[in-house]
């Protein structure tokens, strides 16, 4: 699997400005209704739900919310560049810049847990990283989180 | 006269600091260290430098005498919660485990060496037991963390089996030493009966004797250096009232450890700092005059069949013996390969091997030969590979809490209270604001050489000292203030999966998210107590938990061991070794089954298991 299956350019939110994890959250499950073209209620609801169970803040600034929808036809993401990171309530406690939200089919089972592990594995490889870091382009993002070694990998 | 005390003195001590200088070196290289103690050992005797030492009778005596000192040094540095955790597995491999593997080795070496039946099971007993001190030089040295109930399996195991083996090995030699041909049932009863005997005594004056220690330290007002001293006597003393009451002397040391360093004895840091440093010691002269006493020249003739003997102990005794005694306890299978792997062998075992010496048995030189050989066989095998082989299992886990920079200091007068003096590191959660619980609030900080009181210092600053008066009792919480940030490294995320979740989150919610296989009376559970639950009531940091497709690894548990962080991880380990042997009863019955019913069908993914540890390697 490749992360460019999951995310298209327009998903891509290079310079988000939120002043908090619950405006973040909105903001992209704004976009992500834009994109499935479900509610942003629902979507904002789904996440918040799995929030509850625990941060997606995964530690360095990233944070991977997730969530099963039934309305939702393929395993879409929506990512997100923030110019001033927030607090997202991670486990290091450290805020968070990089966000990638994942939003996958009720039924998607093994598919859903394989491209949330994928996107973790490529988001904690720090060379990727910096480079999303180092740059305010949607294009230039979606290449790097395409072909990472951890493609290979996979 | 008086040249000759110089002259032994100035070889004792050359000796001993270079086996004090070699543990530099093996600290360094990972190499097994008492491998080094034993190789000088061989190096300086009859076959090396040439000093002539063969008085079988003085090196026994010398190495039961260090042997003591370990065992009291080892049951005191065991704690209570350790005992509890893995007591009944340590023991049915200190007893059943060293019957197991005597009768195994003892055939194979009926077949292998030119020995009788008895002397055969006596060389068996001699080579049955482990030694800790091997293994956990090895671990410290790699500065590999173990999970816990490996760890206190095989310290316990250890320590406990030691008796044991001197039991067999020494009747054994008294039987054959008899010279009568006895009935192998009367031999049977008489070993039973003498077993209960002997075991009942020592433990008896054993735990008295860890009593009377306690007691007696507490009531007499003794000067502080005397007072470790008067402890390591007190220790010798309950070991010889053992063996002459006709009790295990060995077994009557340890518990007087286990009792006196897990009650609350007086100046309890001081005594075991002194048993640590007195307990290399006897380590060294142990190895050291056990090596002396060897013959290398002689081990020639019998070195394949020896060699032999020790693979064979490592590869087929042991983990057999270590297989059975642990299919009740449910141990998943890299645990009970490596427990079966960290069977070292060593001084413990040769000095039971000069027993048949003392005891003036025919073949007696050759027996300890033998022996000696087959603990060679096994510091060099596994005393070399037991580091990579952990982390090879995956049963290495990652530090708790980072580096601490803490002095314990003790109090005159108090055994319930200890001050505690922390520096400040940066990066710790005090020095980033996190407040202290009211009831350890700093007596005292000194910052920059001045001293002044908490309420004046504001926000805690690297470098400061903080001096901390508390009960003895204080939670690991207090430690975990001032250690410095744990590496989230990319191994860590592996290993406690890529998200976390909040243990008092609804089972329910988690089904919902992830399709985890719980059932419908499991969804009523928070995530916490199906954990524990299904982990079979107990919970311990690093333990995993496959559920469905994913899988829950504890990540912290507090001091009641109740689960307060919890690890989700999307892709179940795939990293652990799968291996062939070890397999439990139930998956052994289920190949059995599969060999019969061609198509069998598989268990169907995502039924609630009942003891999920098993499944871990599956």
């Amino acid at each position: 699997m490749d992360l460019s299956d999951l995310i298209d350019v327009p998903a891509i939110m290079p310079g988000l400005k939120a002043n908090s994890k619950k405006q973040l959250l909105q903001l992209l499950a704004e976009r992500a209704a834009s994109i499935t073209g479900i509610p942003e209620r629902e979507i904002f609801d789904t996440v918040l739900q799995r929030e509850r169970l625990g941060s997606t803040g995964v530690g360095n600034g990233i944070a991977i919310p997730h969530g099963k929808l039934a309305g939702v036809k393929h395993i879409t993401g929506v990512f997100a560049r923030l110019e001033t990171p927030v607090d997202f309530e991670a486990l290091d406690d450290e805020p968070v810049d990089l966000v990638f939200l994942l939003l996958a089919p009720e039924g998607a089972g093994a598919d859903h847990l394989k491209a949330l592990s994928k996107i973790a594995r490529v988001l904690r490889d720090s060379d990727t990283v910096a480079k999303v870091r180092g740059t305010s382009d949607a294009a230039a993002i979606h290449t790097l989180l395409s072909d990472t070694q951890g493609s290979k990998a996979a | 006269m008086d040249q000759s005390v110089y002259l032994v003195t100035l070889m004792g001590t050359a000796l001993v600091l270079a086996a004090a200088f070699s543990s530099l070196i093996a600290f360094r290289f990972g190499a097994p260290l008492l491998l080094l103690f034993l190789g000088l050992g061989l190096a300086a005797g009859t076959d090396g430098l040439g000093i002539d030492f063969d008085n079988a009778r003085l090196a026994y005596f010398v190495g039961a005498l260090a042997l003591a000192v370990i065992l009291f040094e080892s049951g005191f540095g065991t704690p209570l919660t350790a005992l509890r955790q893995a007591a009944p597995a340590a023991l049915s491999l200190a007893t059943l485990g060293v019957v197991i593997t005597t009768l195994l080795f003892g055939v194979a070496g009926r077949y292998l060496t030119g020995f009788g039946w008895l002397e055969s099971f006596l060389l068996g007993a001699a080579v049955a037991s482990t030694d800790a001190a091997a293994v956990f030089f090895l671990l410290r040295a790699g500065n590999l963390q173990l999970r816990d109930r490996v760890r206190s399996t095989l310290e316990i195991e250890s320590g406990s089996n030691d008796p044991i083996a001197i039991f067999l090995t020494i009747t054994l030699v008294e039987v054959i030493a008899a010279g009568a041909d006895p009935d192998a049932e009367v031999l049977l009863l008489d070993l039973v009966a003498g077993f209960v005997m002997h075991m009942g005594v020592g433990a008896i004056i054993g735990l008295v004797g860890g009593v009377a220690i306690v007691r007696l330290v507490g009531r007499l007002n003794l000067d502080h250096g005397l007072l470790p001293i008067f402890v390591l006597t007190l220790s010798l003393l309950v070991f010889a009232a053992g063996g002459a009451f006709g009790g295990s002397g060995f077994l009557a040391v340890y518990l007087a450890g286990l009792v006196a360093g897990n009650s609350s004895i007086r100046s309890a840091a001081s005594l075991k700092r002194f048993q640590e440093g007195v307990a290399w010691l006897a380590q060294i002269i142990m190895f050291l005059v056990l090596g002396l006493f060897a013959t290398p020249s002689q081990f020639l003739p019998i070195l394949p069949a020896s060699v032999a003997l020790g693979l064979f102990l490592i590869f087929v005794a042991r983990p057999v013996a270590v297989w059975l005694c642990l299919i009740p306890f449910h141990f998943p299978r890299q645990e009970t390969a490596f427990v079966s792997w960290v069977g070292l062998r060593g001084a413990v075992s040769i000095l039971l091997a000069i027993t048949p010496l003392l005891g003036g048995l025919e073949d007696g030189r050759a027996i300890f030969n033998t022996a000696f050989i087959v603990v060679l066989v096994s510091l060099v095998v596994q005393g070399w590979t037991v580091g990579p082989l952990a982390r090879r299992l995956g049963l290495i886990v990652p530090q708790r809490i980072g580096p601490l920079e803490k002095v314990e200091l003790e109090l005159p007068g108090s055994a319930h209270h200890d001050l505690l003096a922390y520096t400040v590191v940066a990066g710790s959660p005090v020095a980033r604001g996190e407040r202290i619980p009211r009831w350890a609030r700093p007596s005292l900080v000194v910052r920059g050489g001045r001293s002044m009181k908490y309420q004046e210092t504001g926000r805690l600053i690297a470098g400061d000292h903080v001096y901390i008066f508390v009960s003895d009792r204080y939670p690991r919480l207090l430690d975990r203030l001032f250690a410095s940030r744990t590496e989230v490294s990319p191994d860590d995320a592996d290993f406690f999966g890529e998200f976390t979740v909040d243990p008092r989150g609804s089972a329910a919610e988690l089904e919902a998210n992830y399709g985890a296989g719980v059932s419908e009376a499991e969804k009523r559970l928070t995530i916490g107590q199906l954990m524990r639950q299904r982990l079979g009531g107990h919970a311990e940091y690093a333990d995993r938990l496959p559920l469905g497709t994913i899988e829950l690894i504890v990540r912290d548990v507090d001091d009641d061991g109740k689960i307060v962080s919890v690890g989700l991880s999307l892709e179940p380990a795939p990293a652990v070794t799968n291996i062939p042997a070890f397999l439990s009863p139930a998956e052994l019955i289920d190949r059995i089954r599969a060999m019969f019913r061609r198509p069998a069908p598989q268990v169907s993914e995502g039924t609630p298991v009942a003891k999920p540890a098993e499944h871990t390697g599956a």
